[in-house]
């Protein structure tokens, strides 16, 4: 009798949102991923502790993936141990997959859509829009993508087994990450330029914000630095004028 | 100011909920400084202070990219300390300005506290290695991290807002030229949009002008 019942199948996508409580620097999400498809497990074998023990310890070692698409590999393992494949060949199933997953979910999720999707709520809040607009839009539009995410991986997981390598090939993820870099850049601009209207009252200070944006466009990811800098270079000497005035 | 009783002890367990949303916990963006603040600005009476507020820490995060095993500022409990303090004051560019250095500072404590937490949690699920583990251990050793995880957001939170509450109250650290205040930190988040950019690679740089252009024609007609 299989063990991916309705019921397995809801847990294993229920506790993949916690996949990443116990991240450590020795197994990343390897605790997580076992706990994930502990439910398939117990069920696969009920009344063999040893066995169940053995199959914990298995997918308790090293493993990573994107968060969200961890139930690609949780689907696929679920598979292929309840078809009875070999631990080893499933061991290695999961080496191979680690990497694609984490890949393709930190280029789609982490380097395009979350940045456009929180520039979308920056340019609605840069725009006059209240609060109760701009952040549910961030979150909705945001989550949409996310829980996507979580459902097809596992189902193409649980539908395709070892074979899941297609699945991932033949999905939209590419032209999905073109298109919300595309949404990004344009975000970009358009918040760079209200940031510069709205702090501004006057063609100096027009000329210092948009000189400050060229700015941040030449440093790059190196910002964080500079804005450190100005904000506490602005802050100390202010306030030595301030006392020695 | 120093939000009252009842608004701290939410402000603070709302810290330890975007902790575990930040990495442990469903990864909803709750974590996000522009929900995070605007939400814990709502907790504390003032929203529109929080999403002011959230709007830049949320500049400043966007080129931060958790990728592997990065280490990172934390941005979800700083938030939430930063809003939950900032709220009480009246606004002024003066008081923008300490809180947004005191939630950087605040974020930098933040990723050296989820450091600690990972090598904790080497202890806490050690490697399996060729030893058989007891189901029921690895779950509750699981769980007991993500316990631990929340804790420390709510630690956090609830330090960070009572520390820079009473920075504000007593009125420590505040520029008394607003002007200077409004223009450094319009400056600093033209700067990080412009950052943000680089994240989607310099061939999109007729989209980045096409916003642009958008936003100029927005400020001729509405501005």
């Amino acid at each position: 009798m299989s063990a991916l019942t309705p019921g397995t199948r809801r847990a294993l996508l229920l506790r993949s949102f916690a996949v990443q409580g116990s991240w450590n620097y020795q197994t990343l999400i390897g605790t997580g991923f076992a706990f994930v498809l502990l439910p398939v497990l117990r069920r696969l074998h009920q009344g063999d502790e040893a066995a169940l023990r053995a199959a914990v310890a298995r997918h308790a070692e090293l493993f990573n993936s994107h968060p969200y698409l961890v139930t690609v590999a949780a689907g696929a393992v679920a598979r292929l141990e309840d078809d009875g494949v070999p631990p080893e060949t499933v061991t290695r199933f999961k080496n191979a997959l680690r990497g694609s997953l984490g890949a393709i979910g930190d280029r789609l999720v982490w380097q395009a859509w979350r940045p456009a999707c929180a520039l979308l709520a920056i340019v609605l809040l840069l725009l006059g829009a209240p609060w109760w607009v701009a952040v549910p839009a961030f979150l909705l539009v945001y989550n949409a993508l996310h829980l996507w995410l979580r459902a097809w991986g596992l189902r193409v997981g649980l539908r395709d087994g070892l074979a899941v390598g297609k699945a991932l090939r033949e999905a939209p993820f590419e032209r999905m990450g073109e298109r919300a870099s595309d949404a990004g850049a344009f975000l970009a601009g358009l918040a760079g330029i209200l940031a510069v209207g709205d702090a501004s009252r006057g063609p100096a200070e027009y000329a210092l914000g948009a000189a400050a944006l060229a700015a941040g466009l030449w440093l790059g990811l190196r910002v964080r630095l500079a804005v450190w800098a100005v904000l506490v270079v602005v802050w100390a000497v202010d306030t030595l004028v301030v006392a020695t005035s | 100011m120093i939000p009252e009783a009842g608004a701290l002890v939410l402000l603070a367990l709302f810290g330890g909920l975007v902790a575990v949303d930040g990495t442990s916990l469903g990864q909803f963006m709750l974590s996000r400084p522009v929900v995070a603040a605007t939400l814990a600005g709502w907790i504390a009476g003032s929203p529109e202070h929080g999403a002011l507020l959230g709007l830049m820490l949320e500049a400043f995060q966007l080129t931060i990219l958790p990728v592997g095993a990065a280490r990172y500022p934390e941005g979800g409990p700083a938030a939430v300390a930063a809003a939950g303090a900032y709220a009480g004051t009246s606004h002024s560019y003066s008081a923008l300005l300490v809180v947004l250095i005191f939630a950087l500072a605040l974020e930098r404590v933040g990723g050296a506290s989820v450091e600690r937490l990972r090598q904790l949690n080497v202890r806490l699920c050690p490697p399996p290695g060729r030893t058989s583990v007891r189901s029921g251990r690895l779950e509750r050793r699981h769980l007991l991290a993500l316990g631990v995880d929340f804790a420390r957001g709510t630690a956090l939170a609830g330090a960070g807002t009572l520390l820079l509450g009473w920075v504000l109250q007593e009125g420590f650290f505040l520029l008394p030229h607003g002007t200077v205040a409004r223009l450094a930190l319009g400056a600093v988040l033209a700067a990080s949009l412009g950052a943000v950019f680089r994240l989607f690679g310099r061939d999109r740089l007729p989209l980045l002008a096409a916003g642009a252009g958008v936003g100029v024609l927005v400020l001729v007609l509405f501005g």
